[in-house]
């Protein structure tokens, strides 16, 4: 099984005009954890996606999914 | 601008405790030289015996403390939230599964060298405990190397 977790983050973020740095600061979290979320290297638990969603304003379904 | 309240001017914030812990793990085979060269110095007395003991002692706590990233009760509720996010939980989580694995290992290697060769009592303690410390530590500091560029 070689699933890795997909998303949007950086799309939606440049859309929204958010650094990582504050996107960080939004959801209490350090930089190097968007960072990496962003990068595919960190895979995030429930809360820190429901967090990451509400504070860009999407679904969590359409920030991440599975890729194969 | 962002100013930060007169009471924690002076005091470390988030960003500040983050950089010092990237640069300690790299400070940690000096530290350990530094202390074997007083604890088993050949013609060392028992103050520099105690000595060690007690610089080692120092040394390890404070890189429990780092390692298990215990709050900095100073710091505001986010640096706190900022330094024990998940990501540098699952960090520290990872580097002492290194560290336990190094200490099972070098035990076992250990176990098998006493068969063969006569084994001190307190340097088997501190090769034990050190090798661990050094394999967390390297793990801990490759985990949190430099931070990257904003789209890095």
């Amino acid at each position: 099984m070689n699933e890795r977790l997909g998303n949007r983050l950086k799309d939606r973020r440049t859309e929204l005009d958010l650094t990582q740095g504050q996107l960080a600061e939004l959801c209490l979290v350090s930089r190097k954890t968007i960072n990496t979320v962003e990068n595919g290297i960190f895979v995030p638990s429930t809360l820190l996606a429901l967090k990451l969603a509400a504070a860009l304003g999407v679904t969590v379904e359409w920030l991440f999914w599975i890729e194969d | 601008m962002n100013y930060r309240p007169r009471p924690n001017f002076d005091r470390p914030d988030a960003e500040t405790v983050q950089r010092t812990r990237r640069m300690l793990g790299w400070l940690l085979p000096l530290l350990l030289l530094q202390q074997s060269t007083i604890i088993f110095g050949r013609d060392s007395g028992l103050f520099d015996h105690v000595l060690g003991i007690a610089a080692w002692g120092a040394v390890t706590l404070s890189l429990l403390w780092w390692l298990l990233g215990l709050p900095f009760r100073w710091l505001s509720k986010r640096d706190q939230a900022i330094l024990n996010d998940e990501r540098s939980r699952f960090v520290s989580g990872d580097a002492s599964r290194w560290g336990i694995v190094t200490l099972a290992l070098v035990g076992f290697g250990m176990l098998i060298a006493q068969f063969w060769v006569r084994l001190d009592v307190g340097l088997t303690i501190y090769a034990l405990v050190n090798s661990s410390l050094i394999v967390t530590f390297a793990r801990l500091s490759w985990l949190n190397r430099a931070e990257p560029d904003e789209d890095e």
